[in-house]
């Protein structure tokens, strides 16, 4: 368990945030803040969630993507940081995993998931 | 001025770019006797240890069983006896904190001063040994303050900090960057402006 101050110290700057459920697994689309300069614009990141992990404001997910010419991509987030706008999920995805560095493995074909439906 | 306080641990923030921070807990003490130097005798909570000395001083500045250990340190002008007010932490902008660094044992050079240490293998004896630590028969002693192993950590150590925030109803001190010492240890901060 952790200390209860540091918990109230950091539920005080996540309570506001609003974070839709997701897990590994699933097709994100995570719109981050970029700064260039003195100009501020939003930038789209997508990919498939491959990790949560921490806890309180130290929380933060993997989403991994294969960019051009097949090249494996993958980042970091905090969850509640705020230079995430916004994060979107796009797909549920049927994992039997909680983690799923497997992925780093596979290509092409392999490195799908599929989609998780519910009855 | 100075307070008491305990260091409960680590966290950060949510900002950008996120600034990590040490949580402290300020303990509660009683202010028993002002000195005319700025300093005053404290009273606060320290396990469950009493005396016949210890409830003497309590009858003495009239004070509950639990303040049971007894410090000097600096307070606020126009500071009276009774409860110690916090009120200065609300206003400050950076804060010294001295407590004591993790005891680490006696350790040898590699580890307390940075030796380089010599190569594992390949017929070496020289490994994690110190080396020569002297001249010749000329000065014929080792020079006063040679690094060499011995007890390593668990000394006082003062760092300087920014106040992050100060929440003075559960009196935690958040301050930025790390402090010395394991969580839970008690030291004090002094207000620097």
């Amino acid at each position: 368990m952790r200390n209860r101050y540091i918990e109230s110290f950091e539920r005080a700057q996540i309570e506001a945030k609003n974070i839709p459920a997701f897990r590994a697994g699933d097709t994100l689309r995570v719109a981050v803040r970029i700064k260039e300069g003195n100009k501020e614009r939003v930038q789209n990141y997508e990919g498939i969630c491959i990790s949560i992990r921490g806890e309180g404001t130290g929380r933060t997910f993997n989403v991994r993507k294969v960019g051009a010419n097949n090249i494996g991509v993958e980042r970091i987030f905090p969850i509640y940081s705020n230079s995430i706008e916004s994060i979107e999920v796009l797909r549920r995805g049927r994992v039997r995993r909680a983690k799923l560095f497997y992925l780093r493995e596979l290509k092409g074909k392999a490195a799908r998931i599929k989609e998780l439906r519910r009855k | 001025m100075e307070f008491i306080i305990e260091k409960i641990g680590m966290s950060r923030t949510i900002e950008v770019p996120s600034v990590p921070v040490t949580l402290l807990k300020v303990i509660d003490a009683k202010v028993c006797e002002v000195r005319e130097d700025g300093k005053a005798l404290v009273a606060y909570n320290s396990s469950k240890k009493l005396n016949k000395s210890i409830e003497g001083q309590q009858t003495k500045y009239s004070i509950s069983k639990e303040f049971n250990k007894f410090m000097t340190i600096e307070v606020a002008e126009g500071t009276e006896a009774g409860d110690l007010s916090t009120a200065p932490l609300a206003e400050a902008a950076s804060v010294k904190t001295s407590l004591n660094t993790k005891g680490r044992g006696f350790q040898g050079g590699m580890k307390r001063h940075n030796f380089s240490g010599g190569p594992a293998e390949h017929g070496h004896r020289f490994g994690r040994r110190i080396g020569s630590i002297g001249n010749a028969e000329w000065p014929g002693r080792v020079q006063p303050g040679k690094k060499m192993p011995g007890q390593y950590g668990n000394t006082k150590v003062t760092v300087k900090n920014e106040v992050v925030s100060f929440d003075a109803e559960n009196g935690i001190l958040v301050l930025k960057g790390s402090i010395p010492g394991h969580n839970g240890a008690r030291g004090l901060v002094r207000i620097v402006k």
